[in-house]
């Protein structure tokens, strides 16, 4: 059982998302007088001693805060959540360094567990992770693995669900088996109940990352009903120009790869955008990770309506209402950024120039790579 | 003809021009991110109408709320789908094809 | 034949020519991923071809199947794009 506070320590990582997810429910299914408080910490390594922490940092603890806060909101608990920076004035380099540090943050603040993100690795080293852990039981606090999805799939993918998402999944399963049974007979309910608990048995852990409450559900409902429509005539008209383009003798296609750092948060708002970004006029998301999307765009038109945000803004107005409808566009904020592969970087610096100049974002990511 | 009956030919036959464009830019179009756009976006269009016909063809009954309920889910998956083989593709490596790279590879050797 | 299911057929007879076109590029390739496309292309005009047949034959127990062949070839895009990569993080 995990204690009231609870400590985390972050770094860019691919499962850091769900660690924040797993250290908040940890700490609002802890049982305490006082409201329990989330730390979360970033432990400045080596090069970052002197001076103001780095802004990706300072970028990382901001978004971290965010998605804590998005969780917390789902729920009524007076948890509280806190960042920081530790380790200014160390040298870390082994896992005792790290967990000296941190354990002497827990004592300051009282704390009693430490999560720890299975992909938390700072320094790039072999593994930091089992022998942080014993140094931190050694020092007298608890420390835990957040048990959470990995790309690499060590841990189970299984997140802490409670009873209402079983009894909302078997209701999916139970209510699509007797739609395609079509009939209400005691022979499909028996079948439709038992297919249905397997189902919720085997997923409820899985699927269903957690609830809105049923007012906030509504009314993402009702917006998703204005959306529809929206994206519907989207679709139609992406399709008649793909259908022009493709049909075209010439084949009049200029297809580019831009990415840009989209304003939505969390799963469900993205995975929306995505699909909507693919489904719409030429442009194809190749790559999503966390915000940055990387998106394909057929024709140079294409890439200037994405980047002019307007399904961004229709899909933060579904999820979040009107007022986060009025963020800036991605190319007011600058969010673009030239693509680079992996494979080959500088064939592309040429086209990447003219991209910027066409979109206008030029800005400071890009200048240094194509000078 | 009834409006219902015209109603289910136009869509009908939408379907089939649309997956008739997918058809071609898929053959036609010239590496495999281009043409997952024709795949995702006129393959959908097309799969919709046409489930459209089915649906107005079934009238108000259940067979016509899983011919929506079969449109939905090509909506969600195919997208999702297109954008998984895309993805693939990105970390395999492969390079996007651009107009001024001069490597055509397999432009024009395919017309129906 | 009623007007209806002739126009049904006939969509879904032009589908299957249509899918028989994209075979070509099942063939031809030339990655993986290519193929990969063209499969689900092929298996969502079967999907509709199927939607269509039921309709005009008024089988609506066909429609089952499409449902049914809908979530195989979904898997199977996803299945195949996650095997071609080689660390397991596709979706």
């Amino acid at each position: 059982m995990t204690g009231a506070n609870v400590l985390v320590p972050v770094r860019e990582s691919v499962t850091l998302r769900n660690t924040v997810a797993y250290a908040v429910d940890s700490a609002i299914e802890s049982e305490s007088e006082s409201p329990p408080t989330v730390h979360f910490v970033f432990p400045l390594v080596r090069r970052a001693v002197l001076g103001p922490p780095p802004d990706d940092a300072e970028e990382l603890l901001g978004r971290v805060e965010a998605w804590a806060e998005e969780d917390l909101e789902e729920r009524e608990t007076d948890v509280r959540v806190e960042t920081a920076f530790v380790g200014r004035e160390e040298y870390l380099f082994n896992p005792g360094d790290y967990a000296d540090v941190l354990a002497r943050y827990a004592t300051e603040h009282g704390v009693e567990t430490v999560v720890l993100d299975p992909e938390f690795n700072p320094a790039g080293m072999t593994p930091l992770l089992p022998p942080l852990e014993t140094e931190l039981e050694r020092l007298g606090i608890d420390a835990e693995i957040a048990p959470v999805e990995r790309p690499t799939r060590r841990f189970p993918i299984m997140r802490r669900a409670s009873l209402g998402q079983f009894v909302v999944l078997f209701g999916w399963a139970f209510g699509f088996y007797l739609l395609i049974a079509g009939s209400l007979a005691p022979f499909e309910l028996a079948t439709g109940a038992i297919s249905g608990l397997v189902v919720a048995a085997l997923l409820w852990r899985i699927s269903l990352s957690g609830f809105a409450n049923v007012r906030r559900l509504a009314g993402r409902l009702a917006r998703m009903g204005l959306y529809a429509p929206y994206l519907l005539w989207e679709i139609a008209v992406a399709n008649v120009q793909i259908a022009y383009v493709v049909l075209h003798p010439k084949l009049p296609i200029d297809p580019e790869i831009v990415e840009f750092d989209a304003a939505v948060w969390s799963e469900l708002p993205v995975t929306t955008l995505a699909n909507s970004i693919t489904l719409t006029p030429g442009t194809l998301t190749v790559d999503v990770n966390r915000r940055q999307f990387t998106v394909h765009a057929l024709t140079t038109e294409t890439r200037k309506d994405l980047l002019d945000g307007g399904l961004e803004r229709a899909v933060r107005f579904v999820f979040y209402g009107r007022s986060a409808a009025r963020i800036p566009s991605p190319a007011e904020r600058n969010a673009e950024r030239t693509w680079e592969s992996d494979a080959d970087a500088e064939s592309d610096v040429a086209e990447n120039s003219d991209s910027d100049a066409e979109s206008g974002a030029d800005d400071d990511s890009t200048g240094g790579e194509n000078a | 003809m009834t409006p219902r009956e015209i109603a289910i030919a136009v869509l009908a036959a939408g379907g089939v021009f649309f997956a008739f464009v997918a058809a071609v830019g898929v053959l036609r179009l010239p590496d495999l991110y281009t043409r997952s756009h024709s795949a995702s976006k006129s393959d959908t269009l097309g799969a919709g109408l046409a489930l459209g016909a089915v649906v107005v063809t079934f009238g108000a009954n259940l067979s016509a709320v899983k011919a929506l309920l079969l449109m939905l889910f090509m909506l969600i998956t195919n997208p999702t789908a297109a954008h998984a083989i895309a993805r693939a593709a990105a970390e395999e490596g492969i390079e996007p094809w651009t107009r001024d790279d001069g490597t055509q590879t397999s432009d024009e050797e395919v017309e129906r | 034949m009623s007007f209806v299911s002739s126009v049904l057929l006939g969509a879904a007879g032009a589908l299957v020519l249509i899918s028989l076109a994209i075979a070509y590029r099942l063939v031809r390739g030339p990655t993986m991923q290519d193929r990969v496309i063209a499969v689900n292309v092929i298996g969502s005009n079967i999907v509709v071809i199927i939607a269509l047949v039921a309709a005009a034959t008024g089988e609506a127990s066909a429609l089952d199947i499409a449902i049914v062949y809908a979530l195989l070839n979904f898997l199977m895009s996803i299945a195949i794009s996650k095997f071609t990569v080689e660390r397991g993080g596709v979706l």
